[in-house]
């Protein structure tokens, strides 16, 4: 049908103008809702005041996003109305944001009105009785509700009732001769149109569900944290969702008629995104990431407070780093349970070095007992790779009993129940000196890498945007347009970095200014895992305030700089590949000259010294260590791998898995407890999160392999 | 004790080989030689010790007793590393290609190029794509996308890749352990052209079967054996496809045969 309206057909036109009209519409709204946040008639998140002068964050982001998707709407329309080829299949990409951002917007609403609902039928136990009798709610609410559980109810009986029936005679022998009955067949192998009435009986009881929640949770707002319910958003959710949806199988079935125009389209988005997802090995970490990530957002206006925000982010980061060792161990196909007990030896060495003495060197400065500690992982990480390449015992064995043994030397250290503490035996916290070269030079080394980054990117920016801008007629109809949007992406990149080297000469200066010779004193502690306040001081060009409730802490900072730097050595380097063939096909990575047994010692190393590393940040929050520091952590620290895609098998996986997994982990740390559900579901929850995302990357790696 | 090279200017020269797993003689005396580019057939029934005699030359095992001359010069082969520093290429039969990894990351696996930046070195991306497209084409196998990964090929595909690899790599010398015997007829096919197209390159191969039909049409020698023992060495030219068969299931050299034998052993 498009096609035809392309062609200039006559009898299509109608058609095509209301595609293109639809878009057209689209753009209108995508104005209006920025221009509605802008001058603060649709107040999104918490406001300072009502000034229309003092938007928030959210708004700002979400009046930017919506400016940029009424232009491309506007493009697109234009190009339909211009009949132009390749609006076509721009029309299928803004369908499809389209309906993105009205399921988005339906979501805001739903997963707050069911959350709360639960929460209210859970908690009040009259609540049906005060449904019935307050005037204020609407008569279709316990209509709705007694209809929409009843329909769950049957819907569950019968899918429970038959999976119990097929259960037992597959489990019990003589019950077998039932299996050919023809009644029986039918239940243990359902039809599929079955199937699908349970699912839409099911869906329209929890459809009847929310509508009287959307009814009744207005009425109680504040028993919990949970967003109050914006029941007008739910017009906007669907004037985007439907239109947006209907366009979308329409540019789609176009598509499926025509052989010459599926060269062109060649993918549709959804095909696209599965497409590029299947490519990553951490894609189930990245849906889960931004499914979860998007559900406590919606869930509560809490989860967005940078201090929600920085208190997942600090629990994490110590667990984060073990992770990307963990990460390195289980591509190379063995595993490690000994963490836990390697962080509390490390943890106890560091501290006792520090208030007790080492043997040789007595009592130490945090520098060397830092170094001293994290060599003590050393020897501890190498003994589990010794032990696994000279024994061939599996690496669950070895390391079950080092995991054991290494703990004894902590419950033997510290006498029962005592806790090694840094104030107990120095007076103050310990402080070193920084001289302002130091932070010179730091400006000096940023400077150099800014310079870098420019002479490898820019004159790259320049010629793509130089050579789309020359060949602009061939690149078809919107040729022109992508130039456009290239030669702004370049100035883009420009403009950061000028605002970088802008900051960084500001550092400069003002160390320079105040005299070369100054010397900054930096609490020990804080270097390694202190809280950030600021960034820049006060009077600064580029000062930055961190709210006063934001626990930020440096470790953070670390983490992504190991997360970067591990990165780089899997993906770009000789032994990244060694790791990898190690892990997928032991006997051909020694074939072809890898040395597997020193990859599997390094990465026992690897592992080892990015706990001790762990363990200092730990202490230095916390400058006290008892014997049972870091028990558990080692599931905990699988579990957030495990999610972040690699496979226990060995041969697949990434460090930025680790940190998606390891963020997914934190975040519902946090975010249960936001919302409002016991944190004893916490680690429920988290199972049921494991097995979920082992399904989510199994099924995309099986995409893949098609 | 001391050996001698008994085939003068021999590319491999294995001499007396011995290997024992414990109390199990594997392999009891073996000579055994490939010339200068020479498509040798070693054949032998399924456990006949023919792949152990491969491995003792690929450094997997050491040798009980023997000497290996390569190239004229009497060496010691420890490990796979010192075989490649020799210029000998294997194919394994399961061992040849890492299935989750990428086209190109196999087959640069061991040795990839690497560009320099300061102290670091990161892997050349571009070069690994380019480079191994390039090289597989050379010796006739075209793919789509290097970055594909090795799980989503078929059998004969991977067999491919691993021969293109050792072809490319190999310098003097390719091995092929049972290449064909997961395949089918025209992939077997094409495993054979590779080989004809590795001699023409100037390398020797070492093809190794028990199924002559899989070799007969390419090899120029072969050799068999039979319970760590060498039958005996049979230009193409001398035996028949059905009698070499013959030889490998009966482990009995027919009559016609053995004269010529014992003529060689004689003007030895």
């Amino acid at each position: 049908m498009m096609q035809a309206y392309l062609d200039g057909k006559r009898e299509a036109s109608n058609i095509g103008m209301l595609v293109a009209g639809l878009i057209f519409g689209f753009a209108i709204l995508g104005f209006l809702i920025a221009y509605g946040v802008a001058y603060g008639w649709v107040p999104l998140g918490e406001r300072v005041d009502i000034l229309r002068s003092n938007l928030n964050a959210i708004e700002h982001i979400v009046i930017v996003a919506f400016l940029i998707y009424a232009a491309c709407c506007l493009r697109t329309a234009y190009g339909l109305f211009q009949r132009e080829q390749s609006s076509l299949r721009w029309s299928q990409w803004m369908y499809f944001i389209t309906a993105m951002v009205g399921g988005a917007i339906l979501l805001s609403v739903i997963i707050p009105v069911g959350l709360k609902f639960s929460l209210l039928l859970g908690q009040d136990i009259d609540l049906r009785a005060v449904i019935n009798e307050d005037p204020n709610v609407s008569g279709l609410a316990p209509i709705a509700l007694s209809i929409g559980e009843a329909l769950i109810s049957v819907s569950l009986f019968v899918v429970g009732l038959l999976a119990l029936l097929s259960l037992l005679v597959f489990l019990i022998p003589p019950l077998d001769f039932l299996r050919h009955t023809e009644g029986i067949r039918l239940i243990v192998t359902p039809p599929r149109k079955f199937v699908v009435a349970i699912l839409i009986v099911l869906g329209l009881g929890v459809v009847g569900v929310l509508i009287a929640g959307i009814f009744v949770v207005p009425l109680y707002p504040g028993i919990t944290t949970i967003r109050d319910v914006e029941n007008h958003r739910l017009l906007a959710g669907f004037l985007f969702f439907l239109p947006g949806l209907f366009g979308y199988r329409v540019a789609r079935q176009v598509e499926e008629q025509s052989d010459e125009l599926r060269r062109a389209i060649a993918l549709t988005p959804g095909k696209y995104i599965r497409a590029n997802l299947a490519k990553s090995p951490s894609a189930g970490a990245i849906i889960g990431f931004i499914a979860i990530f998007m559900g406590f957002t919606m869930a509560t206006d809490l989860f967005l407070e940078p201090s929600s925000v920085a208190s997942f982010l600090s629990n994490v980061a110590t667990k984060g780093v073990i992770a990307i060792g963990v990460t390195y161990l289980m591509i190379s196909g063995e595993f490690d349970l000994s963490v836990g007990s390697i962080l509390g030896v490390t943890a106890l060495s560091f501290m006792n070095f520090m208030t007790h003495g080492a043997p040789v060197f007595g009592v130490m400065e945090p520098v060397p007992a830092a170094l001293l500690a994290i060599f003590m992982a050393f020897v501890l990480g190498a003994i589990n790779g010794v032990l696994l390449i000279s024994t061939r015992i599996p690496s669950f064995i070895v390391t079950l009993g080092t995991m054991l043994a290494f703990r004894a030397i902590t419950l033997v250290a510290i006498a029962g129940g005592r806790i090694l503490r840094y104030s107990d035996h120095h007076e103050s916290l310990p402080v070193i000196g920084i001289s302002n070269i130091v932070f010179l030079a730091l400006a000096v080394i940023g400077l150099g890498l800014v310079a870098f980054t420019a002479y490898r990117i820019l004159p790259f920016l320049y010629r793509g945007a130089r050579h789309a801008w020359l060949i602009r007629e061939d690149n078809g109809d919107f040729g022109t347009t992508g130039a456009i949007v290239r030669a702004f992406a370049g100035l883009l990149v420009l403009f950061i970095l000028l605002v970088a080297v802008v900051w960084l000469l500001a550092v400069f200066s003002y160390h320079a200014s105040s005299g070369g010779g100054d010397i900054v004193e930096v609490g020990y502690f804080d270097l390694f895992n202190g809280r950030v306040l600021a960034i820049g001081s006060e009077g600064d060009f580029f000062h930055m305030q961190i709210p006063r409730n934001a626990n930020v802490r440096l470790a953070i900072v670390w983490w992504f700089i190991f997360v970067v730097i591990f990165h780089v050595i899997l993906t770009n380097t000789s032994f990244g590949n060694s790791i990898f063939a190690t892990g997928g096909n032991e006997g051909a990575a020694r074939a072809q000259g890898v040395n597997v047994d020193r990859v599997k010692l390094q990465n026992f190393v690897i592992v080892a010294m990015l706990t001790g590393i762990a363990a200092i940040y730990e202490t230095a929050r916390n400058p006290g260590v008892d014997p049972l520091k870091g028990t558990g952590w080692e599931l905990e620290v699988i579990a957030m791998t495990v999610i972040g895609g690699a496979l226990l098998t060995g041969g697949y996986g990434s460090v930025v898995g680790s940190l998606l997994g390891a963020l997914i982990f934190g975040m519902l740390q946090t975010g249960l407890v936001l919302v409002g559900i016991e944190s004893r579901l916490f680690s429920g929850t988290i199972g049921v999160i494991i097995i979920a995302a082992v399904i989510l990357n199994t099924l995309v790696r099986g995409a893949r392999q098609n | 004790m001391q050996y001698e090279q008994k085939n003068s200017d021999a590319l491999v020269d294995m001499i007396d080989i011995h290997k024992h797993f414990g109390s199990v003689q594997v392999l009891r005396g073996v000579d055994f030689h490939v010339d200068r580019q020479e498509i040798v057939g070693l054949l032998g029934d399924n456990g006949a010790g023919k792949s152990t005699l491969i491995k003792v030359l690929t450094g997997f095992h050491s040798l009980t007793r023997g000497q290996i001359f390569f190239d004229n010069e009497a060496v010691k082969i420890e490990s796979p590393h010192d075989a490649r520093e020799l210029g000998i290429e294997t194919v394994h039969q399961d061992l040849a290609l890492v299935p989750l990894m990428s086209i190109a990351r196999n087959f640069w696996l061991g040795q990839e190029p690497t560009y320099e930046v300061g102290p670091f070195k990161f892997l050349d991306k571009k070069m690994m794509a380019r480079e191994s497209i390039q090289a597989l084409a050379d010796v006739g196998i075209h793919i789509r996308d290097s970055e594909e990964t090795v799980g989503t090929m078929s059998g004969g595909e991977r067999q491919s890749i691993a021969i293109g690899r050792a072809v490319y790599f190999g310098k003097k010398l390719l091995i092929l352990d049972e290449p064909t015997s997961a395949l089918s007829v025209g992939e077997t096919q094409k495993v054979l052209d590779y080989t004809i197209a590795a001699k023409e390159k100037g390398m020797s191969v070492i093809f190794i079967t028990h199924n002559i039909r899989h070799v007969y049409e390419v090899a120029d020698r072969f050799t068999i054996i039979e319970r760590g023992h060498k039958l005996g060495d049979f230009h193409k030219s001398e035996v028949s496809e059905n009698e070499v068969a013959d030889m490998i299931v009966t482990g009995q050299i027919p009559e016609r045969l053995r004269l010529y034998e014992e003529e060689e052993e004689g003007g030895d």
